[in-house]
């Protein structure tokens, strides 16, 4: 019967081409494999996020009256509803963490240089994408903290030169953050995000499918001093690999959604005064923070205008990485690259704790 | 526009604004013949009103001038002829002269409708049933007159921060005079003895100075609330209660229902004193040590049951309540969601003030009530504490299976994975 199956599929589709494919694919074994699986636990985390997000869909309603209430019911009466939405918003922040360990490991192993330069294009916008997930999510339950911390966001968007004031409009409806923003993020949310991931996840998933493994210059230089790199076969010792990182990723994740659940916090309210500690989520905290401590004017412009195009070019250089740097194209490590790295990554750590005991 | 257009128009609109501004200042501080003389004036308590009245003057505002008040000719530049007695001169008024200087304006309805058609017009009629009014009737030239609290010259609105009668500056003003004990010296209260002086002392230690000087409440009552301002007079002991109960109106007519509105001499200072009066506790009802009721009740009479059995019911639901708090806290922090019991929570918070209200009518049945209403939802709340309790145990179960589960397969991929590279 399966054999029967089979045949039918493989006069249609090829089957046994793909079969081929798969039993001959094989991925480099050396001293930095462990990071080709942060790519797979991010991917993971995004089909956590799908199924959990497509259950919430069910009892969410997407209104600044009944929003609060509908996760209310959600945590509080429905079945399990309370460990679906603790796992996808704990989710949401591993994925985010998980994707920015994955661009950090692909940076120094300079896995960006030709002939990849358009995965690590299509990594660094899906990285955007799952930010911008986040940040439509997060006023989602419509609370005290999410509404603030939106009508504070939404405001540094209006700070972009040129098109702030349209920016900040579109994005939040209107003048001010009402029902009307949410209705926006929750469709930006389940519907305009969700087609841009698909679309991108696709070609990054088909590039790297199609290019195999990167490996470091350095596993490289050996290779083309004629030493053999050994390779797994990627099914299915890869896979079990894969897999086996997955379920330590879930049971972190299950561990996390228990032992700290998620606050719903108080449902928001306009009129009220402006609760204290009001700040973004943590991946947006470095940036937040710096734009708090920029001066009002620098060289007669305004401060925080000049910080978002500060973060504005530094968002283009790093797209634009892999054209930027010409060493790596030809097998070398560029010592300005590592250390710009470490700068942002220090700078991150640094301001995000720093964030975090300002408020 | 071409250059001499501009500077054309340049020029006209300077003129416009240099006009309104002229303008302005002739409207907002009229000098009168008698300022200018008196600006000039030594001693300098004659030089002093004029002073004061070309700074802020809520009269000179309206274009009142010296001689509305003091009469004379402000045209005459000669002293004798500008004091004669055909210009209706009256110098400086005192005692009566000023009720009746300030009251030709403030008693006339027609007149004070053309500058402050809300304000009353009764004040004259009002002092005259004050203390201070009934003894300046008799003579005595040492008791407060209009100027007294609003001043003379510089008489600033009742509504203006600085002005002597803004809430914020009433206690300060009265006690000029009903703080000092050489001017008090010589007055006393009904029954004889002699005024006290500590009227301020004891205020500023009170809740209700508090809310007035320290949060800037300006509903909170200050001398005047309780005292009237042009019919100052001690409340009546029979007008106590009506007086507190301006305010705390459920309470007063809670007390109203009681015995004790019977029996008590001073109605609510019986309890809570007059100018000191101290945030209201929990202790001061029953019978332990540091509780009023046994001031006046003895062991194994009516009043000492009830009041030990109101206390009694009053700390069940204080406690019930705070345990309930506390449950649902803690459930709370282990990802429970509680906001019903929250608001639950706050009911029951309702119903003992609601209890703490209820004992004016010192009636144990009435708080009685209330108590057992709030304490059934206390203990609704405590079972959804324990169901939520029960949740979170099942909850950490379930996660010890699911990692114990996970843990059994990442190990048996371990192993696959380990005899599959041995297999090469």
């Amino acid at each position: 019967m399966t054999e029967q199956l089979y045949a039918w599929l493989d006069q249609r589709i090829d089957l046994s081409g793909l079969q081929h494919f798969i039993a001959e694919k094989g991925v480099p074994v050396h001293r930095y494999k462990v990071w080709y699986y942060m790519g797979g636990i991010t991917l993971f985390l995004v089909g956590v996020q799908v199924f959990t997000g497509i259950l919430l869909l069910l009892y969410y309603r997407p209104s600044s009256e009944e929003a609060f209430e509908s996760v209310k019911f959600i945590v509080s009466q429905v079945p399990f509803g309370w460990l679906i939405r603790n796992i996808h918003s704990w989710s949401a922040n591993l994925l985010i963490f998980m994707a920015f360990v994955h661009l950090f490991s692909t940076l120094f192993l300079r896995s960006y240089r030709k002939p990849r330069e358009l995965t690590w294009v299509s990594g660094v916008l899906l990285l955007f994408v799952m930010m911008a997930f986040g940040f439509s999510g997060y006023l989602l339950p419509w609370n005290e903290l999410s509404f603030f911390a939106t009508k504070v966001g939404t405001g540094i968007a209006g700070a972009v030169p040129g098109v702030g004031h349209f920016m900040l409009r579109f994005l939040r409806g209107g003048d001010d953050v009402t029902g009307a923003t949410l209705t926006r993020f929750y469709g930006l949310h389940v519907a305009i995000l969700p087609a841009f991931t698909t679309l991108i996840l696709l070609v990054h998933l088909l590039l790297i499918q199609r290019q195999g493994m990167s490996v470091p210059p350095s596993v490289e230089r050996r290779e083309k001093a004629g030493e053999k790199t050994p390779q797994m076969p990627f099914f299915p010792h890869y896979v079990l690999h894969d897999l086996m990182w997955w379920y330590v990723a879930l049971a972190v994740l299950a561990a996390l959604a228990l032992v700290f659940p998620w606050e719903l916090g108080k449902k928001a309210d306009a009129f009220a005064p402006v609760p204290a500690g009001i700040r973004p989520e943590w991946y947006f905290l470095a940036m937040f923070q710096v734009l708090k401590l920029l001066p009002a004017h620098i060289l007669g412009l305004e401060g925080e205008r000049l910080g978002v195009v500060g973060f504005g070019l530094a968002a283009t250089v790093l797209l634009l990485l892999p054209f930027l740097d010409r060493h790596a194209a030809e097998g070398r490590s560029s010592r300005l690259v590592t250390v710009a790295g470490v700068a942002a990554l220090v700078y991150m750590v640094v301001f995000t704790i720093y964030g975090y005991v300002a408020a | 526009m071409t250059p001499p257009i501009a500077r054309a128009f340049l020029v006209l609109t300077l003129m416009f604004l240099g006009g309104i501004a002229r303008a302005e200042a002739q409207q907002s501080a009229p000098t009168t013949g008698c300022q200018t003389c008196h600006a000039g004036l030594q001693p300098d308590r004659l030089a002093a009103p004029a002073r004061a009245f070309a700074l802020t003057d809520v009269h000179r505002d309206h274009g009142f001038t010296c001689v509305d008040c003091h009469g004379g000719d402000p045209t005459a530049t000669d002293k004798a002829a500008a004091k004669a007695a055909s210009t209706g001169f009256r110098g400086k008024p005192t005692g009566a002269q000023i009720i009746g200087v300030c009251g030709r304006c403030h008693s006339d309805a027609t007149l004070m409708r053309k500058y402050a058609p809300k304000q009353r017009v009764d004040q004259v009629a009002e002092y005259a049933t004050s203390v201070h009014g009934q003894r300046l009737a008799t003579g005595d030239s040492r008791v407060a007159t209009c100027v007294s609290c609003h001043g003379a010259h510089g008489v600033r609105l009742v509504s203006d921060a600085q002005s002597p009668v803004y809430p914020v500056n009433v206690a300060t003003t009265c006690t000029k005079c009903h703080a000092d004990p050489e001017h008090m010296k010589g007055y006393t209260v009904a029954g004889g003895a002699p005024l006290p002086t500590n009227q301020l002392e004891q205020y500023k230690t009170s809740v209700h100075y508090r809310a007035l000087a320290e949060r800037n409440d300006l509903s909170a009552p200050t001398c005047n609330d309780c005292h009237g301002n042009h019919g100052a007079a001690p409340p009546g002991v029979d007008a106590i209660a009506n007086v507190c109960g301006t305010c705390h109106t459920v309470f007063a007519s809670k007390f109203a229902l009681s015995a004790h509105s019977q029996v008590f001499d001073r109605g609510c200072v019986e309890c809570h004193s007059n100018h000191a009066i101290a945030q209201p506790t929990d202790e001061m009802l029953g019978t332990s040590q540091g509780a009023l009721c046994v001031t006046c009740h003895a062991d194994g009479d009516d009043g000492f049951k009830a009041s030990s059995s109101m206390r009694a019911g009053i700390d069940k639901l204080k406690t019930a309540l705070g345990h309930s708090q506390e449950q649902v806290a803690l459930v709370e922090n282990r990802g429970i969601e509680m906001g019903d019991q929250t608001l639950m929570l706050r009911e029951a918070s309702n119903h003992l003030t609601l209890a703490r209200t209820e004992m004016h009518t010192f009636n144990p049945k009435a708080v009685e009530t209330v108590i057992t209403d709030g304490m059934s939802l206390t203990a609704k709340v405590d079972d959804a504490a324990q169901a939520g309790e029960r949740e979170v145990s099942y909850r950490r179960r379930g996660l010890a299976v699911s990692l114990a589960f996970i843990m059994v397969v990442v190990v048996a991929l371990r192993l696959k994975i380990r005899s599959l590279e041995q297999r090469g």
